[in-house]
């Protein structure tokens, strides 16, 4: 058997215990079934189990069914066309400016029930800020590598919040943009924006972050704090209604990686257990 | 000029293959969202893609036929362009997003944050690829397809995905030893 011939058999056989991996398998019985390239298989099946459990996640729930929704009218939404398109098409066919004036109609319907062609929703400016708004976000820390830190200043340059009923992200611009972290621990918290925003379901926000400096109480060395997408992201639903005040405590936490002995690496992350909306004093569920 | 019947049978079979995109929906859904994410490196961003795609597939079922592809892989073929575009207009760097993954760990913060960085590091490995390496690995293993199925989405032979996807392993393989 030539050496191509060969290859071409271990590609087979590769691609079948990554079927099977994929189905559930383990990697050891792919193994135990081909033991005479078990030795060339391993490196590379154990490199696909990485690679495939590196980016690995389950969506959001609320996300999934939001979107089945849409989906679902969608479809309703093609049956009501499908029914009648037989009917009035043969009918204005035959008149021009009908024709003319029905498909520009047409046009116009299809781009507002069907949005851009963006794959993303359109992030549009969301209100100025207002003292006496229906909606108050706040920045909290809670205690974890924080008492590691003099000061961890945070800049943040845009706060976009995903309005679910809508459809599109409002983007707003903090009041107050540099955080210190260190100065709103535990229950502590600083208000960064107040204004009114449209009623309605919000179920993500993302705060841009522009950086993130720390200065380390034991040795007033400055060291580098980790946010490689330079957002940070909460999927938190709460919904924001006219009479009421919604605030929402964005908590914000420095993790250590490393162990303590100069070595530390520090991380930021958005701690969605110690995040949340209250309304009118009572917390969301 | 289409008679009353070849309007019925094209009702029909879109009808049928509406209902087969709505039986897609709960698994296909998720395996668009990890792959999207994946290659634009927001799992927020991949799933308004998968999202998108089913609309997309939706709206194009009339021009969809099911001999020239099984309706998996067209979907993965709406959402290449989609991540295609995104990439484009957007004109974003490849990040990685840790936040992603974080969020999805309530457990252990140290153990999650390895996580991220095992991300980080296959990601970094990943961008070293080819963009059909990547292409054929990101559907092999997140969108789960089999390799006839990466083909058909690829416009690619089934001996050619397995080829390369032998050599994306071993590219991986070893960009992830040296580190």
């Amino acid at each position: 058997m030539n050496k191509e011939k060969t290859m071409e058999n271990f590609d087979k056989i590769l691609d079948e215990c990554i079927d099977r991996v994929n189905s559930g398998e383990s990697l050891q019985s792919c193994l135990t079934s081909y033991p005479a390239c078990a030795e060339q298989l391993k490196p590379l099946l154990s490199a696909a189990a990485k690679s495939k459990s590196a980016f690995a996640f389950t969506p959001q729930p609320h996300a999934k069914t939001a979107a089945r929704g849409r989906f679902d009218a969608a479809r309703v939404g093609s049956r009501g066309n499908t029914q009648y398109t037989g009917g009035w098409l043969s009918r204005v066919v035959g008149k021009p400016l009908i024709f003319a004036g029905v498909a520009v109609a047409a046009v116009v319907v299809a781009v507002l029930y069907f949005g851009s062609n963006q794959p993303y929703y359109p992030i549009i400016p969301g209100p100025e800020p207002h003292a006496e708004g229906n909606f108050v976000l706040l920045i909290s820390d809670d205690i974890n590598a924080i008492a590691d830190f003099a000061s961890v200043d945070v800049t943040i340059s845009a706060v976009q919040l995903f309005a679910s009923g809508e459809g599109k992200w409002l983007e707003i611009e903090p009041e107050i943009k540099q955080v210190d972290l260190a100065s709103v621990q535990g229950d502590d918290s600083i208000q960064i924006w107040r204004g009114d925003l449209p009623e309605d379901e919000y179920t993500k926000i993302v705060i841009d972050v522009e950086s993130v400096r720390g200065v380390l109480k034991a040795t007033g060395e400055s060291v580098d704090i980790k946010l490689p997408s330079s957002k940070l992201q909460l999927h938190l639903p709460f919904r924001v209604s006219a009479g009421t005040v919604t605030s929402f405590t964005y908590d914000i936490t420095v993790f250590s990686t490393g162990s303590g002995h100069g070595n530390s690496k520090y991380i930021l992350k958005p701690q969605a257990g110690e995040s949340g909306a209250v309304v009118a004093g009572r917390k969301q569920d | 000029m289409r008679t009353a019947t070849g309007r019925q049978n094209s009702s029909d079979a879109r009808n049928m293959h509406e209902a087969e995109l709505a039986g897609l929906y709960p698994e296909y859904y998720d395996r668009i969202a990890r792959y999207a994410a994946a290659h634009i490196g927001s799992r927020l961003d991949g799933e308004d893609i998968a999202g998108e795609v089913f609309l997309r597939a939706l709206r194009s079922l009339g021009s969809y036929r099911k001999q020239s592809v099984p309706m998996q892989a067209w979907l993965f073929q709406i959402a290449h362009n989609l991540v295609v575009d995104y990439l484009r207009q957007k004109n974003r760097r490849r990040t990685v997003d840790i936040e992603s993954v974080i969020l999805e760990s309530p457990g252990n913060p140290e153990t999650v944050v390895e996580r991220g960085i095992d991300l980080e590091r296959v990601a970094g490995a990943m961008s070293r690829l080819t963009s059909d390496q990547r292409q054929v690995l990101t559907l092999r293993f997140l969108g789960e397809l089999s390799s006839k199925e990466t083909a058909e989405v690829m416009g690619k032979t089934d001996g050619a995905v397995r080829e390369m996807q032998r050599a994306a392993l071993a590219k991986l393989r070893t960009i992830l030893g040296d580190e």
